[in-house]
């Protein structure tokens, strides 16, 4: 059928990226902003725009009845979730398809069991995933969470059911902390996502963090672009990833891509979706799935020619997908360093400014992905993320290299603009890093 | 202040100046040089321009910016203060505005065909319904939040409106706040 008009339910880089997608489909795009936002790239590289709400993301981004109403009044067929806000609310989708608005995304009961971890990993169970010992449920008791934790074994981590992308978690290392950080992780689940459930699982410190990228249609294809190798975070923000996970065995990697593509196929996913795994000494663990697009997918995109959003865009549209399994090779090797608006010299705290000067790098193979721009005001409200930098080449070093010159060509000053940079161009000349054998520790314990 | 600047200059020279005797010319500008200097002291601005016919008795003082009372033609608001009032100027609207709380439909009426909430000239109290947005099939009422007098309603009927839009122009009857920009 196709859509004549989309809605792009987001802000900052990923709305641009969407909207550029739909210009190059033929699609015309309608940003929605805060009063924060006015001047913000994503409204100037829409066709219309329509302001939804005050600054703070609670009355804006994720006020589902302001975006189904602009959605409404700009005659949108479509709204694209792009990540973080409205993307994994099922709430969203429903309301969505109950004003005859095609949300882009997985079906809301998928994105309502999936949403749910301590469900998701119950789910991939049974679809025959591998997970780490753990609670089978949530645990709804201190005493349930004893009795577990003497079964799991330390150290184990506890999650919030309804948490996600790094958030809501503890790590507990012997017996003695469980208690405390059960009521204290309860708490704070409650706080951050209005939920206060949590489970438990084995909690590996030597570990990577792999994702498969898959993409299944309403057909019956689902197909997998290989994973991401995530495992350079700070307090479990990924910072940097790249595509293939470098160093990974053959085996272990089609076992992974089966594995994701299986439980794709179990939940009947539709569009786009990550099926995060850990990699460990046993193997590896189902941890999570993320049902939207991904802030690294362009790395994916990079190594396998494949524009992920506008796949997703057709799958929505009902449909089927064009390529097969055998048509997906993917093509040397695609990182990606995450530029935000923080001061490592100040613990990583935000540090938004006035972008006096902002030339962001260029060059073969270098893409970047970023709603910056010179004399512009970052404003406090959202996400430090300001710029994505992606490089290419054949072989994983050329594009350590690449990298290491685009991020030295980015140009970014203004007053109180800090940015993670300095640490960027560390991690991409760091030994450990070259050599692949960094782990999820591996920025915490470097010092 | 407001007994300078409510009477114009204008109105000076027909009423209290026009009987005058050219005998006493000296007191008589002497006098009108004060109250030149009084409209000057209270006025919002430095007027651009003071012209003075003693022989016909005229005062005529120019304001370069469209807030200040125009010398002869000066209106004001009820409450003497010319920053509020509706018909300084016609293209300047200030006053009190309500905004939009929220993306949706602005409706002027409760139904089809009856009359608006509140028309031009009404004066309004606070809590009062001005209108009503329609958000996802939910009518939600728009009240004043000033009490005052309606000036204009800035939107027409059935237009959609998005957030913080000024949809209700009010003339506050409690001149101490400026309350233009609230909500935006």
């Amino acid at each position: 059928m196709g859509f004549g008009t989309v809605l792009v339910a987001n802000r900052g880089e990923i709305a641009i990226r969407v909207m550029r997608t739909c210009r190059e489909l033929g699609i015309r795009t309608v940003a929605v902003h805060s009063t924060a936002d006015r001047d913000s790239s994503h409204v100037h590289a829409a066709d219309a725009a329509v302001q939804i709400g005050p600054g703070a993301p609670r009355k804006s981004y994720l006020s589902a009845p302001a975006v189904v109403e602009a959605a409404l009044r700009t005659g949108a067929d479509a709204v694209h979730p792009g990540y973080g806000f409205l993307s994994e609310d099922p709430d969203f989708a429903e309301i969505c398809a109950e004003n005859g608005l095609t949300f882009i995304g997985p079906r809301p009961e998928v994105l309502a069991r999936l949403g749910d971890k301590a469900v998701a990993r119950s789910l991939m169970t049974d679809a025959g995933l591998p997970v780490l010992p753990g609670s089978p449920g949530t645990v709804d008791s201190a005493a349930e969470a004893s009795d577990l934790a003497s079964r799991i074994g330390y150290p184990l981590i506890i999650k919030a059911a309804a948490g996600g992308g790094g958030r809501g978690m503890t790590v507990v290392r012997n017996a003695s902390d469980l208690l405390p950080a059960y009521r204290q992780t309860r708490a704070t689940a409650q706080a951050v996502f209005g939920d206060n459930r949590v489970y438990m699982e084995r909690y590996c410190d030597s570990a990577r963090h792999i994702e498969v990228q898959v993409l299944a249609d309403g057909h019956g294809t689902v197909l997998h672009l290989g994973e991401r190798d995530c495992s350079v975070q700070r307090r479990h923000q990924k910072l940097v990833e790249e595509s293939p996970g470098p160093g990974l065995h053959p085996q272990l990697r089609s076992a992974m891509a089966r594995a994701a593509v299986r439980g794709a196929r179990a939940i009947g996913y539709t569009g786009a979706g990550t099926f995060e795994f850990l990699v460990h000494d046993e193997g590896f663990s189902f941890m999570e799935m993320n049902c939207r697009i991904q802030v690294e997918h362009p790395v994916t995109e990079a190594v396998y020619g494949v524009d992920l959003v506008a796949e997703q865009i057709r799958v929505a549209s009902g449909e089927a997908l064009r390529m097969s399994q055998e048509d997906l090779v993917p093509r040397g090797v695609a990182v990606e360093c995450r530029v935000n608006a923080e001061d490592p010299a100040r613990d990583f705290a935000p540090a938004p400014g006035t972008l006096a000067e902002f030339v962001p790098p260029g060059g073969p193979f270098v893409r970047v992905d970023t709603h910056g721009r010179a004399g512009w005001k970052v404003p406090p409200q959202y996400d430090s993320l300001l710029a994505k930098v992606v490089c290419w080449a054949p072989e994983r070093d050329e594009a350590l290299d690449r990298m290491d010159r685009a991020l030295a060509e980015f140009r970014i000053a203004g007053p109180g603009v800090h940015t993670t940079i300095p640490l960027l161009r560390e991690i991409v000349a760091d030994p450990v890093f070259r050599a692949g054998r960094h782990i999820t520790s591996f920025l915490d314990t470097r010092g | 202040m407001s007994e300078l600047t409510q009477d114009s200059p204008r109105a000076q020279t027909d009423d209290a100046l026009a009987g005058l005797d050219y005998d006493n010319s000296g007191l008589a500008l002497t006098d009108i040089c004060r109250s030149i200097a009084e409209v000057v002291r209270v006025g919002p601005d430095k007027p651009r321009r003071v012209r003075i016919a003693l022989g016909a008795a005229s005062v005529e003082v120019e304001w370069d910016n469209e807030r200040a009372p125009a010398a002869a033609q000066a209106v004001l608001g009820p409450h003497g203060d010319p920053g509020a009032a509706g018909g300084a100027g016609e293209e300047v609207l200030e006053g009190h505005r309500e905004c939009a709380p929220l993306v949706g439909t602005f409706y002027a009426a409760p139904s089809p065909g009856a009359p608006a909430f509140v028309q031009p000239g009404d004066h309004v109290e606070e809590g009062q319904q001005l209108g009503i947005i329609e958000a996802m099939k939910l009518m939600n009422p728009l009240a004043a939040t000033r009490r005052g007098r309606v000036v204009e309603v800035l939107v027409g009927d059935g237009e959609p409106v998005e957030y913080g839009e000024p949809l209700v122009l009010i003339d506050p009857d409690d001149t101490a706040a400026d309350g233009s920009d609230e909500g935006v």
